[in-house]
């Protein structure tokens, strides 16, 4: 709605711009009356229509409405989901499966001390969970800002569970890649690479990582740091 | 929201356009006040909307709004804040969009500084600059909306195009694009003339400062791209005769001799007709270049097939309007009577045959451009037209033109004896000619290419400065004006000085290099330190470092780099380059090789920024000279 109030603004000062001049001019044209009110009149009637026709037939007004509803209802979906499973938890405690959830919304929401401590409830009730043990181990470290300590070894726990498990392969090749272990990072994520569907953002992400780790492993060893089959199609031309 | 308001607002500036057009022309031939009041309200309002649909462009590109089309193919989460701004017109339609935000700002400059004209005469400037704004935002909302919406969002966008993140891209479109757009001033206040049938003296002294200005911007425009390429491609060179850099050279050539020839007018009345032509040129020799490059023709003739929406616009406009003016032009030059006679030998001929020279020199550049494209048009194969040609065609036309720009100041109006011209001007031309000649032989050996541009060089300077004094003397003091063609030719000179040194002594090498080898070019030796890797904000880089050393000294250390743009995958060579008065040491990073060995390209460019500067200094003077002649113009 506010867009169409945008809209006739633009029109109304449109106008003046045309019309202010044309007052001004008013009592140089005693004679001409006609042909100054003839003019104003048909800017008056011609300039809002068409732009309102124009705007409706180019612009994409559709699409305010359409976002404000994906908005809406993601933000109503997802607060209601918090809300519900907060309630579900208080009336059924022991459901690891469901803490875990929360603790994963909580995380989705930069509330790392509440992701935390739910999923630390999650662990005891599952303690032999991988999954459970790696999304702990991630709130923890992302509330005290690093793998170091005890998220790491909770990620070591996890992997000795389950070798397949993904977000521990994730953080244990991230915390390797932090401490420039590249031929560390690169094991623990091309593991992972092969576990994670293709032509998703976290394929593409790890892929990211694992080819910088090529790249600093081949430098350290020596290597140019570049990759050799060469040369790519370089830009000599202007762009235009 | 915010896209669609600024999406409305072109629709309104749309609208003013149209209206400014037909309410500045008819309230012109119908004698109204009021319709002529109008249409310089609905100038300043066009320019207001056009202004805000700018701006909203810029901002969707800021905040990273994907869910415009526009934003989400020309950048990225990851492109640094400046050239997020700067992205907004390195893309088709939004350097349109620029392009339709300057051209209202000069309309409102026409309608603000041209209150002293006549008033259908300033009315139909302003009407015919509404009609162009007209059909450059319909072409913009119709074909080239910089407002299309995607929905979804994409979760990034494709990034902009590496060569444009740079400092010189963010300068030299609006300054090309102010000068394009500039002449469209000159080719409205033509055709008011054609209409109107009225041409004089006084119709050129308002046309000349706004010429002057296009020039200069042109000008900038023209420099600062040429030096973004000299830093950018990575490998030294400034000039390509590439079709992108023709599009801007013909418009200058153009603008350069309207320049000369709207004097003439001014002055002595003289060559009206020809001086309307000029204007009518310059202008859609503008609107071709920005076609041509902005179109998509230069990379492929098909990608105007690709579009045919867009395509046929262009060509639709580019007809109606050459051919509409050409037609006017046909029938009315007649009713601009030529007054004023001047002999064969007076400054008028020297100044004609400069034009007519200039005009030639365009017609080669505008051959070699277009002939490539329309026989590929036409599948009837392709060939390339490259620097080959144009040295060979276009120098030789300009030698003489700039003999001519060492006498033709100097010459009398009307009638000039050659009997009294020459002797005042006999030791400066042979103090050029044995400048030129000796002067190379202080350089590791005598190349014509040198001797050719030092001698025309130090014709002009001498000619020029010599002239200038002797006029002084004779008439106590001279005007701005003057003294800005004498700083134009100057300047023009040095440029040329740049561009023999450069082409006759220039040396490259390309070497394999180790971590501390050293290579030796010149009086310099290069001492490789190493390459390591330096991440950037959407980039990363593998950085050499260079020592650069003379007789056992180290000058400078210079770091080249080798970028891969993460998004796009393209490879980019930052050249390293140390800035000198007497020439640039500039080196540029090739091809890793295997085991740690780096091709490194190093180029010595002796006096390469004289070109530069001497445009600079070009422009400069065309600046004294707008404000000479304004000034001049507000005092009569």
């Amino acid at each position: 709605m506010s867009l169409w109030i945008w809209v006739g603004a633009f029109i109304v000062v449109a106008l003046l711009f045309l019309l202010l001049p044309l007052w001004r001019q008013k009592s140089a044209l005693a004679g001409r009356r006609n042909k100054v009110r003839w003019s104003a009149l048909g800017v008056l009637g011609v300039l809002p229509a068409v732009t309102v026709g124009l705007y409706l037939y180019l612009g994409a007004p559709g699409i305010l409405t359409e976002q404000a509803l994906i908005q809406a209802q993601t933000n109503y979906d997802v607060d209601g989901m918090v809300k519900a499973l907060e309630d579900k938890l208080k009336a059924t405690p022991n459901d690891p499966e469901g803490w875990y959830a929360l603790g994963r919304a909580y995380i989705a929401f930069d509330r790392y001390a509440e992701a935390e401590a739910v999923l630390r409830k999650a662990t005891t009730q599952a303690p032999k969970d991988a999954r459970i043990i790696a999304q702990y181990a991630e709130a923890m470290a992302l509330k005290q800002g690093g793998l170091e300590g005890r998220p790491l070894e909770l990620i070591q726990e996890a992997l000795e569970i389950s070798y397949e498990e993904e977000k521990a392969l994730e953080l244990a090749g991230l915390a390797a890649f932090q401490k420039e272990k590249w031929a560390e990072a690169l094991h623990y994520w091309r593991r992972l690479l092969k576990k994670i569907p293709k032509d998703t953002e976290h394929h593409e992400a790890i892929a990211q990582g694992v080819s910088t780790a090529e790249r600093k492993l081949d430098l350290s060893l020596g290597g140019t740091g570049m990759p050799l089959p060469k040369p790519p199609a370089e830009a000599k031309k202007a762009p235009h | 929201m915010i896209p669609e308001l600024g999406h409305a607002a072109l629709i309104v500036a749309l609208q003013l356009a149209l209206l400014q057009g037909i309410l500045g022309l008819t309230g012109a031939s119908r004698d109204t006040p009021a319709w002529m009041a109008m249409a310089r309200g609905a100038a300043a309002g066009q320019l207001l909307f056009v202004a805000v649909g700018f701006l909203v462009l810029v901002w969707s590109f800021l905040v990273n709004d994907f869910s415009v089309m526009n934003v989400a193919d020309h950048s990225s989460r990851f492109l640094p804040v400046e050239y997020r701004i700067t992205a907004a017109w390195g893309s088709h339609e939004g350097s349109f969009l620029l392009w339709t935000l300057l051209m209202s700002a000069w309309t409102v400059a026409v309608v603000l500084l041209g209150r002293k004209l006549p008033a259908d005469l300033h009315a139909r400037v302003i009407g015919i600059m509404g009609l162009l704004s007209f059909c450059f935002l319909a072409y913009l909302l119709f074909t080239s909306n910089p407002f299309m919406r995607l929905h979804p969002p994409p979760a990034n966008g494709s990034d902009l195009n590496p060569l444009l993140q740079d400092p010189g891209m963010i300068i030299h479109p609006p300054l090309l694009y102010m000068g394009y757009v500039g002449f469209s001033v000159a080719f409205a206040f033509a055709i008011a003339a054609l209409i109107s049938g009225r041409l004089d003296a006084a119709w050129a002294r308002w046309v000349r400062p706004w010429t002057l200005m296009a020039w200069v911007f042109l000008t900038l425009g023209i420099m600062v791209g040429s030096w973004w390429a000299y830093y950018e491609l990575g490998w030294g060179g400034w000039w390509f005769w590439d079709p992108s850099e023709n599009a801007s050279l013909m418009p200058w050539l153009a603008g350069t001799a309207l320049l000369h020839s709207l004097m003439v007018t001014e002055q002595r009345g003289a060559l009206r007709v020809w001086t309307v032509f000029l204007a009518l040129t310059a202008f859609a020799l503008s609107l071709v270049g920005t076609f041509l490059v902005r179109s998509g023709v230069l990379s492929s003739v098909h990608a105007f097939a690709l579009d045919p929406l867009r395509g046929l616009f262009i060509l639709i406009f580019l007809c109606i309007l050459i051919g509409a003016s050409l037609i006017l032009f046909a029938k009315r030059a007649s009713a601009v009577k030529t007054v004023g006679n001047f002999s064969m030998i007076s400054r008028e001929t020297a100044m004609l045959t400069g034009n007519v020279l200039l005009l030639a020199a365009l017609a080669t550049v505008l051959l070699g451009t277009l002939y490539p494209l329309i026989l590929d048009a036409f599948g009837l194969g392709k060939i390339s037209v490259g620097p080959p040609y144009f040295n060979a065609v276009f120098v030789p036309m300009m030698v003489p033109v700039l003999l001519l720009l060492g006498i033709a100041p100097w010459m009398r109006w009307g009638q000039e004896s050659l009997r009294e011209l020459l002797p005042r001007l006999r030791w400066q031309a042979a103090v050029a000619v044995l400048i030129g000649l000796a002067l190379p032989f202080a350089f590791d050996a005598w190349r014509w290419q040198a001797a050719l541009g030092l001698v025309l060089a130090a014709w002009m300077i001498l000619a020029t400065v010599s002239g200038l004094v002797a006029r002084r003397r004779a008439v106590g003091s001279l005007p701005l004006s003057t003294y800005g063609m004498g700083c134009a030719h100057v300047g023009l000179a040095i440029g040329i000085i740049g561009m023999g040194l450069v082409s006759a002594y220039q040396s490259e090498k390309t070497v394999a290099m180790e971590t501390g080898d050293t290579a030796s070019l010149g009086r310099y030796e290069f001492v490789f330190r190493g390459a390591a890797e330096v991440p950037g904000p959407n980039y990363s880089a593998m950085r050499g470092t260079v020592e650069l050393k003379s007789n056992g000294q180290t000058v400078a250390t210079l770091l080249p780099e080798k970028r891969i743009y993460l998004k796009s995958n393209m490879t980019m060579t930052e050249a390293a380059i140390r800035y000198g008065f007497a020439g640039d040491v500039y080196v540029a990073m090739g091809e890793p090789l295997p085991g740690g060995v780096w091709s490194m390209q190093l180029y010595l460019k002796p006096f390469v920024g004289w070109l530069w500067g001497g445009a600079l200094l070009m422009a400069l003077g065309g600046l004294l000279a707008a404000l000479g002649v304004r000034k001049q113009g507000a005092k009569e």
